[in-house]
């Protein structure tokens, strides 16, 4: 499979401005300055089949087009980079080794909707990664390919990278909006949109670090030739980070489609020592996990995934063998979601804790009958009923694990102590 | 605006377009339960109170942040909808110390009420409660209980939209998600307690009103606030003949939702302290209780010997008392100079979203009664000082304390040969009167107030007045009597009829008319 997202990392010295260029790089913009217009752009992506792959898989090129054209006020386009979800790391990779690809993939989408302005928004944390990319930045301006004129071509764009303060919520993509605008990192109610009353209030688009790092490539070498990788609705390649149990974790690029059970025995190793896959949580610590034993069918693309009662989510794959302890894994997930809730919406702000309290006293042999049921009732009360859709990424594992495992939760209950650990 | 209709719960509902679900359900009188809703606040849409069904959407919608459309179907009572509601009640406890019987806003609580009206079960909650702040002096008058609190964001986002003075704001995540002031700020703008107001809970507590009566056992009576001469509507809430708390009570064309701190703690001043029960006479020695024919005829037989006269009325005096004193001080004196009280002071910028420039409340109804005989309250002060008038008849007001200059004033009362008070309290002018009368003060009476705008607006009695003591409009009516006038004053209201039919720009007016939003009649210029 030709990679397109992991094309450059392992070239030496793949994060500078030449080596990005002696590999092709900055020609999609060129070609897109040179002779494509906006509308042109637009239309090239969504023949792409391109999803986003901040964890949604909305259409991209569909997102762009929703952006009024007539409007007076400026408009934006924001990369998230705040890439926070437990079990994810394939942003940082990217931004690490390949900030240009990022940055190149900012200004087409800029110029698709005709933003002068673009934020890149990088979590905190990512010191080392925020410098990496400030440095591409800087060397980009200074080679023309961003600021004013950019390549000769008329077209002014001026791209500004913003740090997080170190808040999940802030990458959802309205928290990230009112973090970018100096507030507490709420996210926003809707409607309206986005792509109406964004950032500022005016009209704005926010993409994942990987849909815009796709960009250049899909441009360079045509909308046809990504959209014949991959299935009928999931184009194209993905990354998944893989981790926990696993002989070869890391960042894999993947054709959409891709068998999962054969990518983790194969791709990835399998799981070590000699003990069985206990559990897979496909797409980052929000997505519902999935049992070892019912892998078979399932697909690595976003209609397979869902097929299997998960969501491909962010491509985080978190595998556990069967030294793992469910109820402790779901607790561990429960915290952090209690830990992150924003605190603006009752069900979420209230239940992301109530589920956590639960979760622990069934770990620490103090469950009650009651407890198993309470706690589907609460993720169904929280689900759907808040202002983003944190709290269905708190709601969702929660109720999953104990549907999958109820085995195990139940003689927790039953044994009043841990029966894996 | 263009006409949209939709269905409510099955009933039929026409409304105009830009209308939310909440706001065209409330005009047809269907309640949509809300906590961090407000009409004159942003949407925040996070309590998620208001949850409803709408046909075509698969997930229920916030009634607050949904505007309505053509041919909408709405369900604000289907089995999914009261279901989320008994959640979001649930969770909206968990932490909450359900310390209703030492809390102050018990009987006018939403979690009180929305939880009888759409909960009504046991919790399922056996965790530890989280603990927050207690009795956090937030500034003055405003008081916080973290506990309490349902992060509704009302008061932040009053803060924010309404005095942009910004002392509130939530800090923290999750369920240790609290109000805190910015450091170095206080919650002490002029309009701070309105917070107190719009808490749908008892988080934040009027520090002055808090604890001194349930809020079942007051008796609520709307009326105008005497702070100022905004006029703005206010409900007294009183107890065992006292008040007990101010509240805005709703106008949009005058206050909306709001009043100013200072008129919400103006009675205090107004009402406190010892009452005069009984008139005086000056005699040998000082003022002696007489009965009430002895000193009518002492101040009327008085008041007719010494001319020039000076009267002045209060800006508190209704229009009813102002019409009547202006007719009495022409029947003795036709030459008497009259005038109101009136003081300006500077205004901040937030001071100026309510607050109006004086402390008159009817200033412009008593001038427009006719207490105005030539110009202004300074210029008569300042004739008084300079001995042009040989007697005067002050109602309500205490220039010997709240005038600058007010020793020079008290040694001019004292050089006048006839001097009538008329005030509640035996103030520092009544002490040199030479016939004090007993009167009563706003809360006590019944009338109107015509407010800066010339809006003319109801004044209603909360208070029954002390033994002892006449209405100031019945004390005039005396005096009239005393003074020839054959026409009978039962009233307030039969005087505000003679008010209509005599006064050009109240022609048409009657209580009835003025209800409780009052007229605007026009200026007629």
């Amino acid at each position: 499979m030709e990679k397109i997202l992991l094309r450059n990392i392992e070239a030496i010295d793949s994060h500078t401005l030449a080596v990005y260029r002696s590999r092709g790089g900055y020609r999609a913009l060129e070609k897109v300055l040179r002779g494509m217009s906006p509308e042109q752009l637009i239309e090239e992506v969504k023949a792409s089949g391109l999803r986003g792959r901040g964890g949604a898989g909305f259409p991209t090129g569909m997102k762009w087009s929703f952006v009024p054209k007539d409007s007076p006020k400026p408009k934006y386009v924001v990369c998230n980079a705040d890439e926070s979800e437990p079990g994810t790391f394939k942003d940082r990779l990217l931004i690490e080794r390949d900030p240009h690809a990022i940055i190149e993939g900012t200004i087409l989408a800029a110029y698709a909707i005709q933003s002068r302005t673009a934020f890149i928004y990088i979590r905190g944390e990512l010191v080392f990664g925020s410098k990496a990319l400030q440095r591409a930045i800087d060397e980009a301006a200074q080679a023309g390919c961003l600021g004013k004129n950019i390549m000769g071509s008329g077209y002014d764009l001026d791209l500004i990278l913003h740090r997080g303060a170190g808040a999940y919520i802030c990458g959802e993509e309205t928290g990230l909006l009112s973090s970018l605008e100096g507030g507490k990192g709420w996210p926003k109610v809707k409607p309206p949109f986005p792509a109406t009353h964004g950032l500022f209030g005016c009209p704005t688009v926010v993409n994942n670090v990987e849909t815009l790092a796709a960009l250049p490539w899909i441009v360079d070498q045509g909308a046809a030739r990504y959209a014949a990788m991959g299935t009928e609705k999931s184009k194209g390649t993905k990354l998944f980070c893989v981790s926990g149990h696993i002989r070869r974790p890391g960042v894999y690029e993947v054709e959409m489609g891709y068998p999962f059970k054969r990518f983790l025995e194969e791709d990835c190793g399998g799981v070590p020592d000699g003990r069985k896959l206990k559990g897979v949580i496909p797409g980052g610590s929000s997505m519902p996990v999935l049992r070892g034993d019912e892998l078979e069918p399932v697909r690595m693309d976003y209609e397979s995934m869902q097929a299997a009662g998960s969501l491909l989510g962010s491509g985080g794959v978190i595998v556990m063998d069967d030294s793992t302890c469910m109820v402790k894994a779901a607790w561990n997930v429960a915290r952090f979601y209690a830990h992150e809730s924003c605190g603006q919406c009752t069900p979420c702000r209230e239940g992301c804790h109530w589920m956590e309290k639960i979760f622990w006293r069934i770990e620490n042999g103090q469950g009650r009958k009651g407890d198993l049921d309470l706690i589907l009732n609460i993720s169904g009360n929280i689900t759907g009923n808040t202002i983003c859709p944190f709290g269905d990424a708190a709601a969702w594992p929660a109720a999953a694990f104990i549907k999958k495992y109820r085995d195990e939760f139940e003689a927790h209950i039953t044994d009043q102590r841990c029966t894996v650990s | 605006m263009d006409p949209v209709k939709l269905t409510i719960d099955g009933r039929e509902v026409a409304t105009t377009k830009g209308k939310t679900v909440i706001q065209a359900a409330a005009e047809a009188g269907i309640a949509i339960p809300h906590y961090c809703y407000h009409p004159k606040l942003s949407i925040a849409g996070n309590c998620r109170m208001c949850l409803v069904e709408i046909e075509k959407m698969p997930r229920l919608q916030i009634a607050c942040n949904t505007q309505v459309s053509e041919g909408m179907m709405v369900k604000t009572q289907s089995p999914k909808v009261l279901e989320v509601r008994k959640a979001v009640m649930e969770f909206l406890l968990i932490n909450h110390p359900l310390d209703c019987p030492i809390c102050d806003q018990a009987g006018e609580c939403r979690l009180q009420d929305y939880y009888m009206e759409h909960d009504l079960k046991a919790s399922r909650f056996e965790e530890r409660k989280e603990r927050e702040r207690k009795r956090e002096i937030f500034g003055p008058y405003v008081v916080f209980d973290g506990e309490r609190c349902i992060k509704c964001t009302r008061c932040v986002r009053f803060l924010q939209e309404v005095t942009h003075t910004e002392e509130l704001n939530v800090v923290n995540r999750g369920d240790h998600s609290t109000i805190a002031l910015f450091p170095g700020k206080i919650l002490d703008d002029p309009l701070s307690v309105n917070v107190v107001d719009i808490c749908p809970v008892g988080a934040l507590t009027d520090r002055d009103f808090r604890f001194k009566v349930r809020a079942w056992y007051l008796k609520n009576t709307s009326s105008i606030c005497p702070g100022c001469s905004t006029g703005c509507n206010i409900t007294i809430g009183s107890y065992q003949n006292r008040i007990a708390r101010f509240q805005p009570r709703i106008n949009e064309e005058v206050n909306s939702h709001w009043i100013c701190d200072e008129g919400r703690y103006c009675f205090h001043p107004l009402t406190e302290g010892e009452r005069l029960t009984t008139p005086m006479i000056r005699q040998e020695g000082g003022l002696a209780p007489v009965d009430w024919a002895t000193a009518l005829q002492k101040a009327f037989s008085g008041l007719n010997a010494a001319a020039p006269l000076a009267g002045l009325l209060s800006g508190r005096n209704t229009n009813e008392e102002a019409f009547l004193f202006a007719r009495l001080m022409r029947k003795i004196s036709p030459q008497a100079a009259l005038a109101v009280f009136y003081q300006e002071r500077a205004l901040t910028e937030v001071e100026k979203i309510l607050k109006s420039p004086d402390r008159s409340a009817n200033f412009r109804g008593a001038r427009e009664m006719g207490v105005s005989s030539d110009g202004e309250w300074e210029p008569l002060l300042r004739q008084l000082v300079e001995g042009k008038f040989h007697a005067a008849y002050i109602v309500g007001e205490d220039p010997v304390s709240l005038q600058p200059g007010g020793g020079e004033i008290q040694s001019a009362l004292e050089k006048l040969s006839f001097l009538v008070v008329q005030d509640s309290r035996l103030t520092a002018t009544a002490r040199l009167a030479h016939v004090v009368l007993p009167a009563t003060n706003f809360a006590e009476k019944e009338g109107s107030y015509t407010n800066r705008k010339g809006r003319v607006q109801k004044l209603n009695a909360a208070l029954a007045p002390p033994a002892g003591v006449l209405q100031d409009w019945e004390i005039f009516a005396r005096l009239l009597a005393r003074a020839g006038d054959r026409v009978a004053y039962p009233a307030p209201q039969q005087i505000f009829q003679l008010i209509a039919a005599e006064v050009p720009r109240y022609q048409g007016l009657s209580y009835l008319r003025i209800g409780d939003q009052g007229a605007q009649p026009s200026d007629g210029t």
